[in-house]
């Protein structure tokens, strides 16, 4: 302020003034944000930084490496003895007990002991580890919620059945019959098929039917012919040449 | 667990649940089936009968309900989870049998 009231009172022409100010003009230290020359705006456009894009997060390229558990040795013990069941009985059958007490399922074990099935428990979980590397990995599906294996040496599909009417809460979902894998429908119709034997006794009549039918057709002419002779036998010796000649001509005709 | 609890079936008259097990759909209704068919379910309203059908035909698989005063519930389960199948039936039953519950309670 002092300098600038210096310069307007020696003004004139001749007198250069003792001092002179250089610091005059807008202030550099302001309270509010002073507005940046244009020329230095310019600068700080051009040079400034840009950061590096940030790449996509870690896990959203590449799936998430999945953890693989090792299997614990009681896994593999199940394993066998699923395997174990599949080997040894013909007839393995699925069935979801929705809900069963103790004392049903002592009485359905009872019932089922009686021709020979047993009922096995085993961990889902090993189910489906189980079954895609063995031929039965279309039964996949049926192990989910609470399962139940009844398992038979020989496919007794009707005994099942009747016992497992007496309980309501187990549902059949499909069994697994001498190798064929078999909906709760089509057991209830092997169940229905008459016995083995019985088929091959129908089989066997049957063929030897036409055998025995063109048997008896090639026969029918000679065993005419000798059922006529033994006739002719018969007339013959009782009644005595002298009847015979009568009778000779009509019985050639 | 919603379950745990069990399912109140005291305004229910029959639930039959039809599914295809070879289906991969069936799960929620296989969930549900066991949720409902419990013994605690079941002790709640013995008279109630709880069918299961089994079938083999890639149908989808079927919940179908019918309450004591005429009213029937049917779930499609092939895309539902078996929880909102269970708050959806449960809904339904208490707003039915709303009075003996709150004197239970009270």
């Amino acid at each position: 302020m002092a300098a600038t009231l210096c310069g307007k009172l020696f003004s004139s022409p001749a007198w250069l003034p003792l001092t002179q100010s250089v610091r005059h003009g807008s202030k550099a230290v302001t309270r509010h944000r002073k507005p940046l020359h244009i020329l230095k705006q310019k600068m700080i456009a051009v040079t400034k930084y840009i950061p590096p894009k940030p790449g996509p997060p870690a896990g959203s390229l590449t799936p998430r490496p999945k953890r693989i558990e090792e299997e614990s040795g009681l896994m593999r013990i199940l394993k066998r003895d699923l395997e174990d069941v599949f080997k040894d009985n013909k007839m393995v059958a699925v069935a979801q007990n929705s809900s069963s007490n103790s004392e049903d399922m002592l009485v359905l074990k009872h019932r089922l002991k009686k021709h020979d099935i047993s009922v096995k428990f085993f961990p889902n979980q090993v189910s489906r580890a189980f079954l895609p590397g063995s031929p039965y990995k279309n039964m996949e599906p049926l192990f989910m919620g609470p399962t139940v294996l009844l398992v038979s040496k020989e496919p007794k599909a009707k005994q099942m059945l009747l016992a497992l009417r007496g309980s309501p809460q187990i549902a059949l979902l499909g069994a697994c019959i001498e190798n064929t894998l078999l909906s709760r429908q089509g057991v209830l119709d092997y169940s229905k098929l008459p016995t083995v034997i019985t088929m091959q006794g129908e089989l066997v009549s049957s063929l030897t039917l036409m055998t025995s039918q063109t048997v008896s057709m090639l026969q029918r002419h000679p065993a005419h012919l000798s059922a006529l002779l033994q006739q002719y036998v018969k007339q013959l010796s009782p009644e005595g040449s002298a009847e015979q000649a009568p009778t000779q001509p009509t019985e050639a005709a | 667990m919603a379950a745990a609890r069990g399912v109140i079936l005291k305004a229910v008259k029959k639930i039959a649940v039809q599914f295809c097990p070879f289906e991969s759909n069936a799960r929620s209704t296989r969930e549900f089936l066991v949720l409902v068919g419990s013994e605690r379910s079941r002790a709640t309203n013995m008279n109630c009968e709880v069918t299961t059908e089994v079938k083999h035909d890639a149908s989808e698989p079927l919940i179908d309900v019918s309450f004591l005063d005429g009213e029937r519930l049917v779930m499609r389960g092939a895309k539902l989870t078996s929880r909102e199948m269970l708050t959806a039936f449960q809904t339904r039953c208490t707003a039915k049998d709303p009075q003996a519950k709150l004197g239970a309670k009270k």
